[in-house]
């Protein structure tokens, strides 16, 4: 009933915001050529998916989910690892956060010269901050551990890998998730802007945004720019049903001490 | 009322046990233990009373060896050779359970890393899953379950293993009078099946007479043991005789005696 209230709150805004959309274009108080009409934008879309956005949209969506298994891979193993091992995080973490605020598009000219113009590039340039958002979030929350619960794992005589599988991986999961959500719009973020920026005869979502705005064509600009948004939108709401199926378990109120 | 049965086997000794937290207000009174002894006998049942913020839960992890004492000795039994011998069960019972793992799950995950048969698995859980009536919460999760179904829960995981000494901390706070007999039936009957030594912390006399074969009372800072009493009586003991009226009232003077 909550969520029936919330998402049809939502609907209405979105609603509202196109009505709002149509009214300003249907009275010609902004120029065509920056806000042209929502018919227009649906007018186009068909056309233009047909033309290459489907296949730009796939591969996309390809990259960013590669980052993101590039980055849960490793990223979740080793903080993992590092908050059981604090003595090592303590050595690493400084550098850790000096990597994390380089911003990782100015990285980009090194990642072409050490992986080459094409996909790997690509996919390891929106893992890289993925990778490093997932492994801080990933630390901490082992961190965070119960103490208690520790203590009666430690009876049990378990070797390093059944308590990081078995123990440490649920006690950090709900700060896992918080960090694949970061790194889900990082991954989205870096992707597109990349597609837009590397190569002409590339291919992907940003790149047809970047192709219909160089040509002008306002209509579809805007229909693969709310693609994009809804690329976001579609993500983020996997991430959030997987996080209800993978914490249903969470208890309300965590007792502790 | 000492025991002069010293030919019994000590089970774990704490000898001149000094222990303070670290961080605390500065203050006289700041040592909470000081030169504290207490024997505790193989296959005793005994409870650890005390009224709330007198130090039971830091004394029952001192002895299971979660906390280290500033100075003293905390013997254990050579018995004790694995780390599972000796379990302490937390006053929160979220705190001694999985809550990823289900009901089954979490009495079953002990036994399978503590390497038991399968068979031998099987039965000793679905023994523990009847003794404490949970079976038909099997697969719940910890989170799921009421205050009294999640105690019996933690209570039957570390129990599970058949752990040589067991301290619970305030292991029947959440249950009510018809489930906590059960219980307590319960306990006393696999202590004496698997031969365990048994701490049970508690503030509740009912839940000290229930079970104890000796009643230790301490009190506050630095916290001594005003009363060491012994009962002999029999299980399960009834609360409307008066031989537990008795005994009823030599603990409650006990008390009393410790606080004036």
């Amino acid at each position: 009933m909550d969520s029936f209230k919330r998402n049809s709150r939502a609907l209405l805004f979105f609603a509202g915001l196109l009505a709002a959309w149509a009214a300003v274009t249907a009275l010609r108080l902004i120029d065509p050529i920056v806000l042209p009409s929502p018919w227009s934008v649906a007018r186009a879309a068909p056309g233009m998916l047909r033309e290459r956005l489907l296949a730009d949209i796939g591969l996309t969506l390809g990259r960013v989910l590669a980052a993101l298994a590039v980055a849960c891979v490793i990223g979740i193993p080793a903080g993992l690892f590092l908050g059981y091992r604090k003595r090592t995080y303590e050595v690493l973490e400084g550098p850790l956060h000096a990597l994390r605020s380089i911003p990782a598009s100015a990285l980009f000219p090194l990642f072409l010269i050490v992986a080459g113009v094409g996909e790997t590039s690509i996919v390891a340039l929106a893992a890289y901050p993925s990778l490093l958002v997932i492994l801080v979030n990933t630390v901490s929350g082992a961190a965070l551990a119960n103490k208690r619960r520790l203590y009666q794992a430690r009876l049990l005589n378990l070797t390093t890998l059944q308590m990081v599988s078995d123990v440490l991986f649920y006690e950090a999961l709900p700060n896992i998730f918080d960090g694949i959500r970061t790194a889900v719009s990082y991954s989205l973020l870096l992707v597109v802007a990349v597609e837009m920026f590397i190569g002409l005869g590339e291919r992907g979502l940003g790149r047809g945004i970047y192709l219909y705005q160089s040509a002008y064509r306002i209509p579809e600009t805007y229909g693969a720019i709310i693609i994009a948004g809804m690329i976001g939108i579609l993500l983020n709401w996997a991430v959030t049903k997987a996080q209800e199926h993978m914490l249903r378990w969470v208890p309300n109120v965590h007792e502790e001490e | 009322m000492n025991t002069p049965a010293a030919s019994t086997a000590t089970a774990l000794q704490l000898e001149n046990v000094d222990f303070s937290y670290a961080v605390r207000s500065e203050g006289a009174n700041s040592q909470l233990y000081q030169g504290f002894s207490l024997r505790i006998e193989h296959g005793s049942i005994v409870t650890i009373m005390g009224a709330s913020g007198s130090g039971k839960s830091t004394l029952g992890r001192i002895m299971a060896g979660i906390l280290t004492p500033q100075k003293g000795d905390v013997r254990r039994s050579s018995d004790f050779t694995q780390p599972s011998h000796l379990v302490y069960a937390d006053q929160h019972p979220m705190n001694d359970v999985f809550p990823w793992q289900t009901v089954l799950q979490n009495v079953r995950y002990p036994l399978e890393k503590l390497n038991w048969e399968s068979s031998q698995r099987r039965e000793r859980i679905c023994y523990l899953m009847t003794l404490f009536r949970l079976s038909a919460l099997a697969n719940a999760y910890p989170a799921q379950l009421s205050g009294g179904e999640l105690q019996r829960l933690a209570l039957s995981r570390c129990l599970s293993w058949k752990p040589k000494l067991v301290i619970l901390d305030e292991p029947f706070s959440a249950l009510d009078g018809k489930i906590k007999a059960e219980i307590t039936s319960a306990l006393h009957e696999l202590a004496l099946k698997d031969r365990m030594t048994l701490v049970l912390i508690t503030h509740n006399v009912a839940d000290a007479l229930a079970l104890g074969m000796r009643c230790v009372v301490i009190a506050r800072r630095p916290v001594r043991v005003i009363s060491d009493l012994e009962f002999q009586t029999g299980f399960p003991r009834d609360d409307s005789s008066p031989n537990y009226d008795a005994m009823r009232q030599s603990l409650v003077n006990g008390i009393r005696d410790g606080f004036v």
